[in-house]
């Protein structure tokens, strides 16, 4: 039988009720999270709603009402190094129906680029960078599609960057500036040798 | 022609890519609905919203400003197939022409590839300009029909990035602001001659985004699955979609699922340009239908 990621077994020691440390608090973490995601977590009042609206929630231990209550509490380890971060798939349907007008999918988004700043971040991320810096594309063309294309009376390589690979320079140089392609491939080497 | 509407087509990277019959039908159908589609020279990917939002914010901006940067070289404004194209090329446009200090960051890094941002131009998905009636409306979509689907029960996934979320969105058109239970691709739907069928959750996510594919391809598919679970209720010959990727996720992810699963729908999964193509008279060779990884032909049974 094939199953997702750590559920259900780890769901009921996730939801245990805990004691919290001041020493594992960190107010920094709350102040960046919100300059970040340009949103309000601080305006939380628990009510569940994103995690009722959630598609992941059913099927794993992912609770973004717990995240969101992390950020305020400022549990920065426990939310950065929790694999659960990883589980949003991006839909907005929290920030759609959050009563407080706080947008928790932003709030995710904030603490992945604060994971990735502690190499924290899954390497299919990183193989997307990887594509992008050598061909300007995340999903490539390849000789099947291009033989398609060419059926269909369109040009084998379409007029992006495929087409038109002058441009590809300017892509890395962004790239560069942020260091991204740098680290990508020291992360992934470490990871797959 | 009369009074052409005229676009930069941003393609992104699933439709030329993985259905290029989507790239050809959007140029060829629209071009019957007065709206043209010119090549955006030396873009790129948009670039993905879930991982390269993910892992910094900033290099997504910036990565998105320049493909909006050609589109204001060429001063027009652009239309795009791709509800994830939305969410990087519509949203970092709208982020940075409402904040200076956003866009003041991207310029710094767009400046060492000799590119300014200036945010002179709009970006559009081709589904709400089709819809949009002054632009081509539903009706006209109607009168360009040569080949009406009558007979058939066709589902919608909207998917999520081109409404959601509302409060960050802008569209001219009320009826796209509506999040909870939209009706309008479905009028688009009926309007090829289709019945369009409402089934339960319509608006969940088909479980690709947010790097989430990638990450845990179970749980992504068992996202997907609940979604299948729901249209086989209801019974449907296909399901239409203005995304790429949630069409790979359907389209492929049927094949994955009947291996990790054990379960198999065979439901088509066509692009609304798709379908529309089909329904413009395109032949099913013309759209590259046979990329697909669910076999069309019991779907294109009834319709040719
Ligand atoms: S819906 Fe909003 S207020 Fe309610 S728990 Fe979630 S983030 Fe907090
Ligand atoms: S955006 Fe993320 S956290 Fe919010 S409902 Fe969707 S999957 Fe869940």
């Amino acid at each position: 039988m094939v199953r997702s990621k750590g559920y259900p077994e780890a769901l009921e020691n996730k939801l245990i009720d805990r004691v919290l440390y001041d020493s594992d608090r960190s107010p920094e973490f709350t102040k960046v999270v919100e300059e970040i995601s340009r949103t309000i977590p601080h305006m939380c009042y628990q009510c569940g709603t994103c995690t009722a609206s959630c598609p992941s929630a059913p099927r794993s231990t992912y609770r973004i009402r717990k995240f969101v209550r992390r950020v305020v509490m400022g549990l920065e380890n426990e939310a950065l190094t929790d694999p659960d971060l990883w589980l949003c798939t991006t839909c907005y349907s929290c920030t759609d129906r959050c009563p407080r007008d706080i947008a928790p999918t932003d709030v995710i988004m904030a603490m992945r680029n604060l994971a990735f700043k502690r190499d924290i971040i899954p390497v299919n991320f990183l193989k997307t960078v990887q594509a992008i810096y050598t061909t300007g594309h995340g999903v490539p063309n390849n000789d099947v599609n291009r033989a398609a294309r060419k059926k269909l009376g369109l040009e084998a390589d379409p007029p992006t960057t495929h087409k038109f690979p002058q441009y590809i320079k300017g892509i890395q140089k962004i790239l560069d500036y942020y260091k991204l392609k740098a680290n990508a491939d020291r992360i992934v080497k470490e990871r797959e040798g | 022609m009369e009074n052409m509407h005229e676009y930069a087509f941003y393609l992104g990277c699933i439709a030329p890519n993985r259905y290029p019959g989507a790239e050809a039908a959007a140029i060829r159908t629209s071009e019957k609905l007065g709206v043209k589609l010119l090549p955006l020279e030396g873009a790129s990917c948009c670039p993905a919203p879930g991982a390269f939002g993910s892992i910094d914010l900033n290099v997504w901006m910036a990565m998105a400003a320049r493909n909006l940067v050609l589109a204001e070289k060429m001063k027009k404004d652009i239309a795009l197939v791709c509800n994830g194209c939305y969410k990087s090329i519509w949203e970092v446009n709208h982020k940075l022409k409402h904040n200076d200090d956003l866009r003041d960051r991207v310029n710094e890094v767009l400046k060492e590839i000799d590119m300014e941002y200036k945010g002179t131009i709009n970006v559009y998905h081709l589904a709400e300009l089709l819809y949009n009636p002054e632009i081509c409306g539903v009706e006209k979509i109607r009168g360009s029909i040569t080949n009406p689907l009558t007979g058939t029960r066709i589902a919608v996934h909207y998917g999520c990035h081109l409404m959601k979320p509302r409060k960050d969105r802008d569209f001219s058109v009320d009826a796209v602001s509506k999040t909870e239970a939209p009706h309008w691709m479905e009028e688009m739907v009926e309007a090829l001659g289709a019945e369009a069928v409402e089934y339960r959750n319509k608006m969940q996510c088909c479980g690709a985004g947010g790097g989430v594919r990638g990450y845990d391809i179970v749980h992504s598919l068992d996202i997907t699955n609940e979604k299948l679970i729901n249209l086989k209720e209801v019974g449907v010959d296909a399901l239409t979609d203005i995304c790429p990727f949630c069409q790979l996720q359907f389209d492929r992810g049927q094949i994955e699922i009947q291996e990790k699963f054990g379960v198999s729908y065979g439901l088509p999964v066509l692009h609304y340009c798709e379908l529309l193509g089909l329904a413009q008279g395109m032949s099913p060779q013309e759209l590259a239908l046979d990329l697909h990884a669910i076999n069309c032909e019991p779907f294109l049974a009834k319709v040719l």
